[in-house]
């Protein structure tokens, strides 16, 4: 998958006409005519061909996630994101709900968001929501409405039986819909959280535009993702061994082109956002995967990874990816807050 | 599917310029009991777009939260969490597209061609 992190800029370069063919010299009009019709033919055809892509990758996320979901909530539980660990700790299984609860306290602590629930956010989002976790741990701190889009009818429909049973239906609800195109009115919401999804994203600009269009004057948005090191100003890409490695790790668990943090500074600049800060938290992280990895080789997950299917044992092999990457200093567990204007 | 899900959501479809509030095609309308929070309730009310609740269920035209004493809360309790909607789907008020809502599951995808 080679999508662009900046597709739309990519592909205005491609329509942008040539000077000489705005020149119509006696003799050369057809001609020049031709190669615009054809400039104009391999851009709809590249369009054409890049939304065929991302339809086959929301097709493959809403697969993938629909087939794993129940072994995660399994072993995991309800929160499928990373743990926050201290850093060089080894830890066991039993330590790993609450260290996913602690990556979601130290993501509202980094955002400056008040440690009293009461001056919390009464309205919240959460993008790419998964089961639900969030959303209901957000929605129980705050008392807050939260809403929860996923592309994945499984996960959908789990998160509101989840919330039902834990009498939450009301507070938190979840449906199917996609990120690029969130399906609420604008300025909804005040918290804007997205943990863990923003590397599915094909469009990375699309996926900050909805984030900052349905944010609330005044809300904070949280964004924690899997991003690629930042370029050396030297650098146009990375190596070809680094786009290597994450070109295994995309096939494996449906991931676009991946960005940097910087990247998404930048969008989130150019959209004026205010208070832009982002972390490096790959060292607390780092005990995460060896741990899954670990699971993964008791018999009682073997088998329950075997029962999943091939989505998710392709998912299961591409863990020790994950490491080399992060041992690497390729790719970045980040953080990256700020808040709307007023 | 509860009238506050309703309240939530737009139509984005491409050339919509105005896709809130949905239109509601329902089958049928159960009603199931919820404990009140009113605290709840109060932090909600300034969330409600009121003439799109209004319309899906039976409240008076005008309200603001000076109103939300024990009977008005009650009627507002009602109508958004206790109204349950089986087998219904959701229309786009411009273009008239279905939106199904399975199992009071929203499935608010667009197709390719209302990106």
């Amino acid at each position: 998958m080679t999508t662009s992190v900046f597709p739309t800029c990519q592909l205005l370069h491609t329509c942008r006409p040539r000077p000489h063919l705005l020149h119509r010299t006696p003799g050369s009009t057809t001609n020049n005519r031709r190669q615009l019709t054809l400039a104009v033919t391999a851009t709809t055809r590249a369009m054409e061909a890049e939304r065929k892509n991302d339809g086959a990758l929301k097709k493959g996320i809403a697969e993938f996630y629909d087939e794993s979901s129940e072994m995660w909530e399994d072993i995991w539980g309800d929160h499928m994101h990373h743990g926050f660990y201290d850093p060089d700790s080894t830890v066991s299984v039993s330590d790993h709900r609450a260290a996913q609860i602690r990556m979601i306290d130290e993501a509202l602590r980094f955002a400056g968001l008040s440690e009293d629930p009461t001056k919390g956010p009464k309205s919240v989002v959460d993008v790419g929501c998964g089961i639900g976790g969030s959303s209901r741990y957000l929605a129980r701190k705050y008392e807050a409405k939260c809403q929860g889009i996923t592309l994945s009818p499984v996960q959908a429909q789990r998160a509101n039986a989840l919330a039902a049973a834990q009498g939450l239906a009301d507070k938190a609800s979840f449906q199917v819909a996609d990120a690029l195109e969130q399906p609420f009115p604008d300025g909804q919401f005040d918290l804007v959280w997205s943990m863990e999804s923003g590397e599915h994203m094909p469009d990375k600009a699309k996926f900050v535009n909805e984030l900052v269009r349905v944010a609330a004057p005044g809300a904070t948005i949280i964004i924690v993702t899997w991003c690629h090191r930042d370029l050396a100003p030297s650098e146009e890409a990375l190596q070809p061994w680094e786009k290597e490695l994450l070109n295994k790790i995309c096939k494996s668990y449906y991931l676009p082109a991946w960005c940097s943090t910087v990247d998404y500074v930048k969008l989130l600049e150019s959209l004026s956002l205010q208070d832009i800060k982002t972390a490096d938290w790959s060292p607390y992280v780092a005990p995460f995967w060896p741990a899954v990895i670990r699971s993964a080789l008791t018999w009682k997950d073997m088998t329950s990874l075997l029962r999943s299917g091939l989505k998710s044992i392709k998912g299961a092999l591409a863990m020790p990816l994950m490491i080399q990457g992060f041992k690497k200093d390729l790719i970045k567990f980040a953080i990256i807050t700020c808040q709307k204007p007023e | 599917m509860k009238l506050l899900t309703h309240n939530m959501l737009s139509s984005n479809i491409k050339g919509v310029a105005n896709g809130f509030p949905l239109r509601i095609e329902v089958e049928k309308a159960t009603e199931k009991q919820v404990e009140l929070n009113a605290g709840f309730l109060r932090n909600v009310f300034p969330m409600i777009e009121w003439k799109a609740l209004v319309d899906a269920a039976q409240l008076p035209e005008v309200a603001d939260s000076s109103m939300l004493d024990s009977d008005f809360l009650n009627k507002f309790h009602h109508a958004l969490l206790e109204l349950h909607l089986e087998k219904d789907a959701l229309v786009c008020p411009e273009t008239a597209r279905r939106f199904p809502v399975s199992q009071g599951t929203p499935n608010m995808l667009l197709l390719e061609d209302e990106v």
